[in-house]
């Protein structure tokens, strides 16, 4: 009985995602959000963090540093849902364009995007492991110019004329 | 209406609707594109037929439906690989990654359905049902745990489904769940439970046919995004700043 009830629970969980799943499928457009580049290397600069560790007491830096990590992580999450929202822009650009320089453009765009999704999962994890332990600097450096790459990549597919490109690199 | 009566409503209106969806399939040459799920239809449109067809001889209609089941389940899976690679295949960075987390997650279910196997109650009926009860609840664990990894991984990577695929496998999740439940309940108060199994299957499958139709019918939806205004978008970086600054 024990083993029906567990089964019975976890189908449950399961019809739970389904639901889940259609319900975000029809919500509105996602929107995109503002990422300031600039503030996000200044947050995530060793040299700045080394700075504040040997002139503030360890208390103060440690309280610090975890205000810090969580803007850090709001940056990162608003980097995560772009590269989201670039990465289904570039896949709706790729099967509705006949051209096949924009179809290489968007295929680039996609593939970058994904990486710095990538990279989001795993600095969520280190910003999470410097959270719990602030004498920590597990920080990605990476993060940062891979977007800037992909606001580039963004704005190079606006160049090619797909329609609504070149404001969203603009607006990420 | 009895029950016996509302099972053979669905069955018919299943059948129909199955023939519907092959319609479909066929006419817009999607076997091209899913062969696999173009064959699972197949498969449950030949299955309804012959069983409607052989009803009458009870030994016969068990092994025929313990056979077309063991296919179905096993296209079932097929199935999930053919949406996995299709869902995949604008992704290329995420690939190796995805394979190795789908190799992951299928060694794991097989542990689990092992599990449920080693330890399942004996169930009512004769040893063959008995053995296959049991054996279709593992393969419907694997189905439906493969299923809640796709739209896991899918979310977790913000990964977008196309219409047709996200149809296929929102259907086949939600019978494949659905028929886990009903099994399991199968299992566990016997034979007196086949009657309310068999309704819950036959409408649960007639929902998943409206959902298939439904997804591959509906145009693909554009997609657009929010484009916040820049003073919004300065009045945020200062606030930032200033946060930073403290």
């Amino acid at each position: 009985m024990m083993i029906t009830m567990i089964v019975i629970a976890l189908a449950l969980g399961a019809l739970a995602v389904l639901y889940g799943a259609v319900r975000r499928r029809h919500q509105s457009s996602l929107p995109l959000r503002p990422v300031d580049v600039q503030a996000l290397r200044t947050l995530m600069d060793r040299d700045d963090e080394l700075f504040l560790r040997e002139k503030l007491p360890h208390s103060r830096f440690r309280r610090l540093k975890r205000q810090r990590i969580l803007v850090t992580m709001s940056y990162v999450s608003r980097i995560s849902s772009n590269s989201s929202v670039v990465m289904r822009l570039g896949e709706a650009a790729r099967l509705n364009s006949d051209d096949p320089q924009v179809a290489q453009a968007a295929g680039q765009v996609i593939e970058l995007a994904t990486q710095i999704r990538l990279q989001c999962m795993v600095a969520f994890a280190k910003l999470a492991a410097e959270f719990a332990v602030p004498s920590l600097q597990l920080t990605p450096a990476m993060l940062v110019p891979r977007y800037q790459t992909l606001r580039e990549n963004v704005l190079r597919l606006g160049a090619l004329e797909l329609q609504g490109a070149a404001p969203v690199a603009v607006a990420i | 209406m009895s029950l016996k009566h509302l099972i053979y409503g669905g069955w018919i209106v299943g059948t129909g609707l199955q023939l519907a969806l092959v319609s479909i399939l066929v006419a817009r040459r999607m076997w091209r594109q899913f062969p696999i799920f173009t064959t699972y239809s197949l498969l449950c449109l030949l299955q309804s037929a012959i069983g409607f067809s052989i009803q009458g001889f009870p030994q016969l209609y068990l092994y025929a439906y313990c056979t077309f089941e063991t296919m179905s389940c096993l296209l079932g899976l097929g199935v999930i690989y053919e949406v996995f690679t299709k869902l995949l295949s604008a992704y290329p960075a995420l690939e190796k990654l995805a394979f190795r987390a789908f190799q992951w997650t299928i060694a794991i279910l097989l542990a689990v359905s092992a599990t449920v196997v080693y330890f399942h109650a004996p169930v009512e009926g004769n040893k063959f049902v008995s053995l296959y009860v049991v054996l279709e609840q593992a393969t419907r664990i694997a189905e439906v745990g493969l299923l809640v990894f796709l739209f896991s991984f899918s979310r977790i990577f913000g990964l977008h489904w196309r219409q047709s695929i996200f149809g296929i496998a929102l259907g086949l999740g939600f019978f494949a769940t659905v028929e886990l439940i009903g099994i399991t309940m199968r299992a566990a108060f016997g034979i007196a439970a086949t009657p309310v199994f068999n309704l819950a299957r036959a409408l649960s499958f007639d929902c998943s046919l409206l959902l298939w139709m439904g997804y591959i019918l509906m145009p693909e939806r554009a997609a657009s995004a929010e484009i916040p205004k820049r003073a919004q978008l300065e009045q945020w970086n200062q606030a930032i700043m200033e946060l930073i600054n403290q």
